[in-house]
């Protein structure tokens, strides 16, 4: 009977057009239009050098470190030189920029250090970026460069907020120094590929969700029929449960099968890592899915909606749509992001990206797991009825 | 008699709403039990209270003598239910359909395969073993809807309105279908606010307004509940008033209506009451088309016991 009911459920799902375009296809077609969007940007290498100046005054003169540092990401003989530096005057320096031959100057001084420029735009924030690293961190010249040189990319890739959200969060994560940024080149459009994952294990509980309405009375015909047979409701439920999650791993897979293997996305070399993170995700969906389903009042496709809704405001807190969005809420709300799920994924393949130890990817599957815990337990609370007040 | 079902003081409520109101009745092995009643009378409520599907306030459910509960799963063995609304998978092909709902019954292969193929033969869906409930028409649809309850052979079958917006010839054939599941020897509940079917279909009747029992037994006693016992209906055009004032006076004559051309005769007994029409027609010399006389129908039952007709 498990099995009976686990087959016809799988049939019936896979038949769904609806669903599994929206749980298998989208994703698929998402991430060949991630590709396509960010493939030409990415090849783009050479970085023109940022025209600045710097006041030669007395302590600058008198700081070897500021100079050295200086004149290596000035040096032409370099391929990655950030900047075209010219060392002036105060008053020269403020003809220059006015007359838009550099984007910025910067005074060095005991104090914080003045950087001075026109307009707010990318090359303004990079020599910002710059000067405020020189001076916060020990930090070398190659080590900034390498940071500069990713920021341009990524700067490139998704816009100037995106760039600012990126340099917001390699600020932040400076603060907690881990490896050399310059040997793990985390590309913006990896972290895209990473919420597309994480959207796609959350999303893909849609199926969960539908498969359960089916076995219950109150919220489906056929699961009014379901509940006559002889069949024991935690049986149905799980068989039912089951098919769903087989079909929505096997779509995961696929997108992984696709970004990793096909698209030559990088996500790192520990793929058991990779597909149990994976898993652990598409069970947060899940249960999550079977939670929304089985705890609200409302029509089937309401709940899609709901779960849909749910899904990419969970995406988007993780930076789906941006990484400063995400910079925002870790900041402002760290909470929302401790129990995002979306997050949660993300922050995995983050962590098995970055780190040689597991400690910070085992935090979010255990995260994980735990908010799927939690939503289950919601689920059982309406699962457990038997007999209804009305069908 | 052996009762397969016995309901005692069934209540039920929706909110405020009482949908049930202490309703007490037996379904007997063998016999084929008629729910009539009017939209929103509580049958369908009945049904899923008896299937515990649905909470109520008050009462006591009894199904082969034992009382039923969700988990009563020896129970749900033995019983098919046919909801009201269609309730099959979309996704699945008519075969897919009932082999998944007997599957759940059965493990058995071979008598699996057996059950499927009776059920499909005994709803006349052979040719459209492939085709997607979405493909089928509305009648074609019911059907597959029966066959899906009842694929299982169970004992005990409950009908919600199988037939509602079903043409004749699909009609017939499920009616024609749950005699024969009564004549391999099944108990059936049938709801319907079709009289028709109840007269030609069911033993026994109860009639339900408003969540009460207003009358029950079997088509004739009902029909005794009425106060008539007979309707002649004469197709005539050559009445004036002082004819009909003459035919009002006949012997036990309780009401006679003429109406664009047809004359409707009441009585309250049945003694020759054809023959003094006739007699009367032709010493009057009036011409008629047709004649014929009537039982009173359920319908004439339900406007003497309410006041309103069965349909509106
Ligand atoms: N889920 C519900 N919530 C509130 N009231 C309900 C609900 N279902 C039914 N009712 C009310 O209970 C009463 C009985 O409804 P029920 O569906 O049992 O009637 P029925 O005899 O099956 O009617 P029909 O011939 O239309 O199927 C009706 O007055 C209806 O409005
Ligand atoms: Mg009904």
């Amino acid at each position: 009977m498990f099995f009976k009911n686990f087959k016809y459920t799988f049939k019936a799902l896979l038949r769904n057009r609806g669903l599994v375009f929206w749980t298998i296809a989208f994703p698929l077609i998402m991430a060949l239009f991630f590709k396509m969007a960010f493939s030409g940007i990415e090849e783009k290498e050479t970085f023109d050098a940022i025209n600045v100046a710097v006041v030669s005054n007395e302590y600058f003169e008198n700081d070897g470190i500021l100079k050295d540092v200086f004149r290596t990401l000035s040096d032409p003989e370099n391929e990655d030189q950030v900047f075209n530096t010219s060392y002036v005057e105060e008053g020269e320096a403020k003809e220059l920029l006015q007359d838009g031959k550099i984007d910025g100057y910067v005074v060095f001084s005991e104090n914080a250090p003045k950087v001075f420029v026109t307009k707010n735009g990318v090359n303004q924030t990079i020599f910002k970026f710059v000067v405020e690293e020189i001076v916060q961190s020990s930090d070398t010249a190659d080590i900034i460069q390498a940071k500069v040189e990713k920021m341009f990319k990524e700067q490139n890739s998704g816009g100037f907020w995106n760039t600012l959200g990126m340099i917001f969060a390699m600020m932040q994560e400076n603060r907690s120094n881990i490896k050399d940024i310059s040997d793990a080149n985390l590309s913006y459009m990896t972290i895209e590929f990473y919420t597309l994952v994480a959207m796609a294990c959350l999303y893909g509980g849609i199926l969960g969700a539908v498969s359960i309405s089916w076995c219950l009375a109150n919220m489906t015909n056929v699961g009014k029929r379901l509940s006559l047979t002889p069949v024991s409701k935690i049986k149905l439920v799980l068989s039912s449960a089951l098919a769903g999650y087989v079909i929505q791993l096997f779509g995961i897979v696929l997108l992984l099968i696709l970004t990793i293997g096909v698209l030559k996305v990088d996500f790192g070399n520990k793929i058991p890592q990779i597909v149990i993170l994976s898993v652990a995700g598409s069970m947060a969906g899940l249960t999550m899915g079977i939670a929304v389903t089985t705890g609200i009042k409302a029509s089937e496709n309401a709940k899609t909606g709901i779960l849909i809704g749910v899904t990419m405001l969970w995406c988007f807190f993780a930076g789906m749509m941006g990484v400063v969005m995400k910079y925002v809420i870790d900041k402002n709300i760290p909470i929302i992001n401790k129990i995002n799920p979306a997050n949660m994924i993300t922050d995995g393949f983050y962590a098995l990206y970055y780190y040689d130890t597991l400690d910070r990817y085992m935090t979010n599957i255990v995260g994980l797991c735990i908010f799927s815990a939690i939503m289950l337990a919601i689920a059982i609370f309406s699962l457990r009825k038997q007999k209804y007040e009305s069908l | 008699m052996e009762n397969i079902v016995e309901v005692k003081n069934l209540t039920k409520e929706y909110k405020k709403k009482k949908a049930i109101d202490d309703l007490s009745f037996d379904v007997y092995k063998g016999e084929i039990l008629g729910f009539l009643g009017p939209n929103g009378s509580g049958k369908s409520t009945t049904i899923n209270c008896i299937l515990a599907l649905l909470n109520f306030s008050k009462g006591k459910i009894k199904i082969f003598g034992k009382e039923m509960k969700p988990n009563s799963y020896d129970l749900k063995k033995k019983i098919g239910v046919v909801f009201q609304d269609v309730a099959v998978f979309e996704e699945l092909t008519v075969f897919e359909n009932i082999d998944y709902f007997c599957g759940l019954y059965i493990d058995d292969k071979n008598t699996r395969k057996k059950y499927v193929e009776d059920a499909i033969n005994l709803v006349g869906l052979q040719e459209f073993k492939k085709y997607y409930p979405k493909q089928l028409s509305g009648g074609l649809l019911r059907r597959l809807n029966i066959a899906c309850g009842i694929s299982h052979k169970p004992q005990l079958i409950f009908l919600d309105e199988p037939t509602v917006a079903v043409d004749p010839q699909s009609r017939n054939n499920i009616l024609d279908g749950i005699k024969k599941l009564r004549a391999e020897g099944a108990t059936i509940v049938y709801t319907t606010h079709y009289m028709e079917e109840v007269e030609i279909l069911c033993d026994r009747v109860i009639i339900l307004d408003k969540g009460k029992i207003i009358a029950s037994g079997t088509n004739d006693e009902l029909k005794d509940l009425a106060n008539i016992k007979e309707r002649i209906t004469v197709e005539t055009k050559d009445l004036d008033n002082n004819h009909l004032n003459e035919i009002t006076q006949l012997p036990e004559v309780f009401e006679a209506l003429y109406e664009d051309g047809i004359l409707k005769i009441s009585y309250k007994n049945e003694k020759n009451n054809l023959e003094n029409v006739i007699d009367y027609l032709k010493s009057n010399q009036i011409k008629y088309r047709k004649i014929y006389s009537e039982r009173p129908t359920l319908n004439d039952v339900f406007l003497e016991l309410t006041g309103k007709e069965l349909r509106d």
